[in-house]
């Protein structure tokens, strides 16, 4: 198992490599000169020089890369162009935010497209079984924004149960901290619960029909037993190899969400910094994001072998 | 994949009501698509007002004579941005798309052709942007090429560009082995050549499938992007910047938000199911066409007027006692799969149940179980097994009796042991729950079955997965798995058959011996006869789901009874005779459902007479047979 997660992690090295090398260059190919951006109008020609001077940008792009990756390893993503804030500082006040509701939104696409998965496959073709698949089917072509915006509508505006807008951090009130989190994870959330959903009753119906669940019968384990230990183990090694995707899924949909809800997360940061052309805050944003996928990758990585004994290295 | 006029007419026929539902489904997604495309084309014709006059006094109105999907903020027609809304639909869809399929399948081509160092760069490129959430791949791009309708399809082109590569480099590298390709290359086509005329038409099937998901896809990005200020401008009308205007008056007028949604839905679900069938078609296409199950073919089966069959004298010491047995496909006025089967078996006894594929052997061997499948019912008869009849017995009361006193050792160990557990966890397993043995216990006794069934090093293996264990080795552990709750009968279902011939044996020796230590009995069902000669004391053959003959291993080697115990005979390979060719019977088992009327071997039958059409009983007491002409034909071992 060591082997493995130790396999993971080397293999991790030129993908962040390389990442960090796309993020960069194409962050340089902005249209805009940050020294115009910081400057405006104002200013002589000596000041621009010297500022180009002093942020560096008359060495070459090459060197220029390797101090900001230096810096970066270091966690220095650089400040802000718009309003001189630091990167690291900016994005991790907005993360946990955004990754609360990439979070719940996950637990719950895991939980009802599992459900959902499991108990399509148990009938196939049954009523319950065709329900389920319309509703999969359904949930993957709903934008996750449109149904915020209907949850909105009805549970916030008509039935006032939740708040309509806004995000409360969970160390100020934990139980105001779900009720902002809990529409939203669901708007997000429901695309990949159809997907899982999908992806699960596929598997099951596959593992149900192997030998070895007959097998499993027949030397007299119960039925519930059998489903629940013996088929879902099984079931669940080609889900979880399409659980991180999933995942990154949701993290890029909770920057479209966040909108809806009026939520201020990575989202909001990510869009100010198109329309500012905020080159330090883009590659900030996408290092950040690229650190949180891999992690999810590493952990789907060592579940998936410990569900499945073939992909552990001996 | 051509069908027959003549099958396909039939097909049709019998499965009428399935396909019309899925194909309604799919008429109603290409007419959604159909009238997106002519509303797209015709927008000014049919829209019934400008989709960017403003009239602020008309302004957040709802639905009306006027307008028929109400007005927004600044007062302009719904309907009319609506329909031109599917205008940026339609032409994100294409732009986006196609960009992605002019990008991504001549890269993925190439990298998957050439190989080696582009291939490892190109592929870990791909790597770091699906590794990227694609949203901020775009909204990166965005950055770059600035806002709009084009530049965002620019950037979920780049964006899916990855999904078309990856596909394309995956067929080449699937194709570039194959023989038809290694021959081309070695007789010097051009590389270009084979590219474009072997490769290529391989990748169209899945390439459309991917379109399909890859539309869908942009629909909905293009107008999250939109949603969000970074696609589509105002004032121009798509969906996602009228989803954006709706947002900021949900409490104003919240119906602004539903005609936009509902388009967006309605068109990536005819998209999507217009995909999910053609991946269905075309993976059929693939995997041939499969013939239909005989479920469909009814035919009248005379009833049993051979009834009461004179059945063989119970014997006190049976563990299990078949009488009458009935099995059929979908209830009492079913199929038939297995009609009036009895035999017994005593303690330490073990009884061949030989026959070919299709005969009804394994379906008997589940049947005592109890584990037919939903579709399988015993209709008849009854099964006894230690006293108790079995097809009386609710769900959780048979439960017990499996593995207790009925176990059962399938054909392929490395697909009847679960690849996600240990081997020995999975008797240990049993160990536990059914005898109530603590963890320890529990793994003490497996360790030693594994010892029994003469696997070295047993505490070792029992760690190994069925993976990493040889399938003698494998059946080994399956054996030791049905005998860890000392069963009275154990069913083997063809263990051998998987098998290499020279563990055959070992496996048939490590049978006799168990059942000398713990005195069980054996139901052995395979095709091999001289496998059933090795080990069996009695043999009863099936045929067509009944019984045609049983007699003690000797006599029936002897002196076959039933010309098809004498053909299965015949059809044994011997050491000894190279030459002539072995016979075969001619013909194979007919079908459940398509059994002949009366004797079912008659179509299959050198000595078939007028008398053979009429229900043949099994006769006999010690020795059975079921034809007419048993005693007047002469089947000797060698004509």
């Amino acid at each position: 198992m060591f082997r493995l997660i130790f396999q993971r992690l080397l293999a991790l090295v030129p993908l962040l490599f390389i990442v960090s090398v796309l993020t960069f260059s194409f962050t340089s190919l902005l249209p805009s000169d940050p020294v115009d951006l910081i400057l405006g109008d104002t200013g002589t020609d000596e000041q621009h020089e010297m500022l180009r001077e002093r942020m560096g940008l008359n060495e070459p792009i090459y060197l220029r890369y390797l101090q900001w990756l230096g810096r970066a390893v270091q966690g220095d993503l650089g400040n802000s162009f718009f309003n001189s804030v630091s990167v690291m500082d900016a994005v991790m006040q907005r993360l946990p935010v955004t990754l609360s509701l990439t979070a719940i939104s996950a637990l719950i696409a895991i939980v009802v497209g599992i459900s959902a998965g499991v108990v399509a496959a148990l009938r196939p073709r049954s009523w319950v079984d065709r329900l389920a698949t319309l509703g999969a089917t359904f949930g993957q072509a709903i934008p996750n924004f449109w149904f915020g915006l209907i949850l909105v509508a009805i549970f916030a505006v008509n039935l006032r149960w939740f708040p309509a807008t806004g995000f409360t951090p969970i160390t100020n009130a934990p139980w105001e901290w779900l009720r902002s989190s809990i529409l939203p994870s669901i708007a997000l959330g429901t695309a990949s619960s159809a997907a899982i959903a999908r992806q699960v009753r596929s598997a099951m119906v596959g593992v149900l029909q192997q030998d070895y669940i007959r097998a499993a019968r027949a030397q007299g384990l119960s039925a519930r037993r059998v489903l629940f230990k013996h088929a879902l183990t099984n079931a669940m090694v080609p889900v979880v190899a399409v659980l991180s995707f999933q995942i990154t899924v949701l993290l890029g949909g909770a920057l479209i969400v966040e909108q809806v809800f009026a939520i201020n997360g990575l989202g909001t940061l990510a869009i100010a910094a198109v329309r500012q052309q905020d080159i330090p805050m883009l590659q900030g944003l996408v290092l950040v994001m690229v650190g949180l996928v891999v992690i999810v990758q590493l952990a789907t990585d060592i579940i998936y072998g410990l569900l499945n004994p073939k992909a552990r290295p001996t | 994949m051509t069908i027959p006029a003549s099958e396909n007419s039939r097909t049709v026929l019998i499965r009428l009501p399935k396909p019309s539902a899925s194909g309604m489904i799919t008429a109603v997604a290409v007419f959604i698509l159909l009238l997106l495309g002519f509303m797209a084309i015709f927008a000014d014709v049919i829209s019934p007002y400008d989709p960017l006059r403003q009239n602020l006094i008309n302004a957040l109105q709802g639905p009306s004579a006027e307008h028929w999907l109400g007005t927004d903020d600044l007062g302009r027609d719904v309907l009319s941005r609506l329909i031109y809304g599917c205008r940026i639909a339609v032409i994100a869809s294409a732009e986006a798309t196609t960009i992605a399929v002019l990008l991504g399948v001549p890269i993925g081509l190439f990298i998957g052709y050439r190989g080696g160092w582009w291939d490892w760069v190109v592929m870990r490129i791909v790597e770091a942007i699906v590794s990227v959430p694609g949203i901020m791949v775009a909204i990166v791009i965005i950055a770059i090429l600035g806002t709009g309708l084009h530049r965002a399809m620019i950037a979920l082109g780049i964006l899916f560009s990855t999904s078309f590569l990856r596909l394309a480099r995956g067929v080449v590298l699937a194709e570039r082995e194959e023989v038809y390709v290694r021959s081309a290359r070695v007789i010097g086509t051009s590389d270009r050549r084979i590219l474009l005329r072997h490769i290529l038409p391989n990748i169209a099937p899945p390439l459309i499938v991917q379109v399909t998901l890859t539309v869908g896809a942009v629909l909905l990005s293009e107008a999250g992007l939109s949603f969000i200020g970074l696609g589509v401008q105002p004032p121009d009308a798509s969906w996602g910047t009228m989803l954006n205007t709706a947002a900021a008056f949900m409490q104003l007028a919240w119906f602004l938000s539903i005609p936009p949604g509902v388009a967006i839905i309605l068109t990536v679900l005819s998209v999507n199911l217009l995909g999910d069938v053609l991946r269905d078609s075309i993976g059929r296409g693939i995997a041939g066409d499969a013939p239909q199950p005989a479920s469909a073919v009814r035919v009248n089966l005379p009833a049993a007027t051979a009834a009461p069959e004179p059945t063989a004298v119970s014997r006190p010491d049976d563990v299990l006692r078949i009488e009458g047995l009935d099995v059929a496909l979908g209830g009492d006025t079913g199929v038939p799969i297995i009609t009036d089967l009895s035999f017994g078996i005593a303690r330490g006894e073990t009884l061949g149940l030989v026959g070919e594929s299709g005969s009804g052997k394994t379906m008997t061997g589940l049947a005592i179980l109890g584990l037919m499948g939903p579709a399988l019912r015993a209709t008849k008869g009854s099964i006894v097994l230690n006293g108790k009849d079995l097809t009386s017995m609710r769900q959780n009361e048979i439960e017990k009796v499996r593995g207790n006193a009925v176990a059962m050792v399938f054909q392929d160990p490395t697909t009847s042991l679960n690849p996600a557990f240990t081997v020995g966890s999975q008797i240990a397993e049993l160990l536990r729950t059914r005898k109530g043995l603590s963890s320890k216990d529990a793994w003490k006794r497996t360790v030693e079955l594994i010892d029994r069934v003469g696997i070295p090093r047993a505490a070792e293996r029992a760690k190994a997965y069925p993976h990493e264990l040889s399938g003698g080795m494998a059946q080994r552990i399956a054996i030791a798995r049905a005998l860890s709750c000392n069963p009275s009968l154990l069913i083997a279902d063809e263990p051998t058959t998987a098998l290499d011939v020279t563990v055959q044996q070992e496996i048939l020796d490590l049978f006799r011996d168990l059942q000398e230590e713990y005195g069980m009995a054996i139901l052995f069902v395979t095709h091999d006869l001289a496998v059933a000669a090795d080990i069996c004391d009695r043999i009863a053959v099936m045929y067509a789901g009944e019984m045609v003959e049983m007699a003690e291993v000797n006599a029936l080697f002897a002196k076959p009874r039933h010309p098809y115990t004498r053909g299965l005979l015949h059809a044994m390979p011997h050491a000894s005779d190279r030459e002539p060719p072995l016979p075969t019977i001619r013909g194979s088992v007919p079908r459940p459902g398509n059994w002949p009327q009366g004797c079912r071997f008659s179509n299959r039958c050198d000595y078939k007479t007028s008398a053979c059409e009429t229900r043949i009983p099994l006769v006999g007491t010690s020795r059975r047979v079921r034809c007419i002409r048993a005693d007047e034909l002469n089947l000797g071992r060698r004509p």
